[in-house]
């Protein structure tokens, strides 16, 4: 009963929901003024040459060239940079649990 | 007539598509553990000579029979050749034991090759054969000297070797115009393309750091320094030292390399 309910659920789901997730991201990233500073693909304005280019970010090894990339880590980057590079230029931008993960969602997808 | 340069046509289409069916299937075995089929080994090794030969014949070779120099080329040999190439009386470290091609004993190419050829080949290396390219990692004047030893090697008892004194002090390092050009075959000598993308650059697409596209044009390096010449070039010495969490190591890259590094990616914008 409950697999067919998973499954029922999992078909429900179509990619417009898929696509729902990824335009929210983009319109986080822009209000958090993330393309000021960083390239990021398919993020209108999003054209910065401050820091690195955040395209093909999901298949990038580290974080600020520190941290692993997986999930958590990308979080804890987008919420508190400098807790993982003292030095680092990239500022704190008071970003909430939520919106860094689905910010992070978005730029773990981008290959 | 024309049908011959049809029949001609068809065969060499022919030939390419079977010659690419045959690298797509995997058929080829890329082992070290086995050498290359014979013709293939005796196609690579005429193209290598012929092609050290072509690139080597204008080549200014110096006087080679200074007992300095020699002794220059003994400790540089000492340091950077017999790991994999052994010496009178040394066999080569184990690791180097399992290269495919063999790496060469340097007595018989002392013998055998003319100098230029073996300072051609010492400075530039080898594709696909393990031997690297020394340009980057000694002044021109060791590469001579390295020379000038192997050179001497034949002539030398396995005592003879053991008994002979080296000289370890390194080189003068002349002064450089800074030289975008030769900062792009630095960046690949320093193996950048094993972390970065960077267009412009065949087989630099890894993603373990950042892509370096439009370096000219980045406001901020290494996450914090403004990007300048002088901070572009001091970062590339030692990124530890501004990054001390980073996992970029510091590569031991020259004040002359760096320069001409950060000139080339300064051009990419």
């Amino acid at each position: 009963m409950r697999a067919w309910l998973i499954l029922a659920l999992a078909m429900s789901i179509p990619a417009p929901a898929a696509d729902a997730q990824k335009d929210k991201a983009r319109l986080l990233l822009r209000q958090f003024g993330c393309g000021s500073c960083h390239r990021i693909p398919e993020v209108a304005d999003a054209v910065g040459d401050v820091g690195p280019s955040l395209e093909k970010f999901g298949a990038r090894t580290y974080i600020a060239g520190i941290l692993p990339n997986n999930n958590d880590n990308l979080v804890r980057f987008i919420r508190d940079p400098r807790s993982v590079d003292p030095r680092t230029a990239m500022p704190d931008l008071g970003v909430g649990e939520v919106h860094a993960r689905e910010m992070a969602a978005y730029l773990r997808s981008l290959r | 007539m024309k049908k011959a340069l049809v029949v001609i046509g068809a065969l060499l289409v022919a030939g390419v598509v079977a010659m690419a069916g045959l690298i797509y299937s995997g058929v080829y075995d890329v082992s070290a553990l086995e050498q290359h089929l014979a013709p293939t080994y005796h196609v690579l090794d005429v193209a290598m000579k012929r092609s050290v030969k072509a690139r080597a014949k204008d080549i200014v070779v110096p006087p080679l029979e200074d007992a300095a120099l020699i002794a220059r080329g003994r400790a540089r040999f000492e340091e950077h050749c017999a790991q994999c190439h052994g010496a009178p009386g040394i066999a080569p470290q184990a690791f180097a034991l399992g290269f495919a091609p063999a790496a060469a004993n340097l007595v018989a190419t002392g013998e055998l090759w003319p100098a230029r050829d073996i300072y051609w080949v010492v400075r530039h290396g080898l594709k696909m054969s393990g031997m690297p390219a020394w340009e980057f990692r000694m002044p021109d004047e060791d590469l001579w000297a390295t020379v000038a030893f192997v050179k001497r090697l034949p002539k030398l008892s396995a005592a003879d070797y053991a008994a002979m004194k080296g000289d370890a002090s390194p080189a003068a390092e002349g002064a450089h115009p800074v030289d975008p050009e030769r900062g792009r075959l630095a960046i690949q000598q320093y193996s950048c393309v094993t972390c970065h993308t960077i267009p412009g650059i065949v087989g630099a697409n890894a993603p373990v750091g950042p892509s370096l596209a439009h370096l000219g044009a980045r406001k901020i390096i290494g996450g914090h320094l403004p990007n300048t010449p002088a901070n572009l070039v001091a970062f590339l010495r030692e990124p530890r030292k501004y990054k001390p969490d980073g996992a970029m190591p510091d590569l031991g890259v020259t004040e002359r390399d760096a320069r001409d590094m950060a000139a080339w990616l300064g051009l990419q914008r």
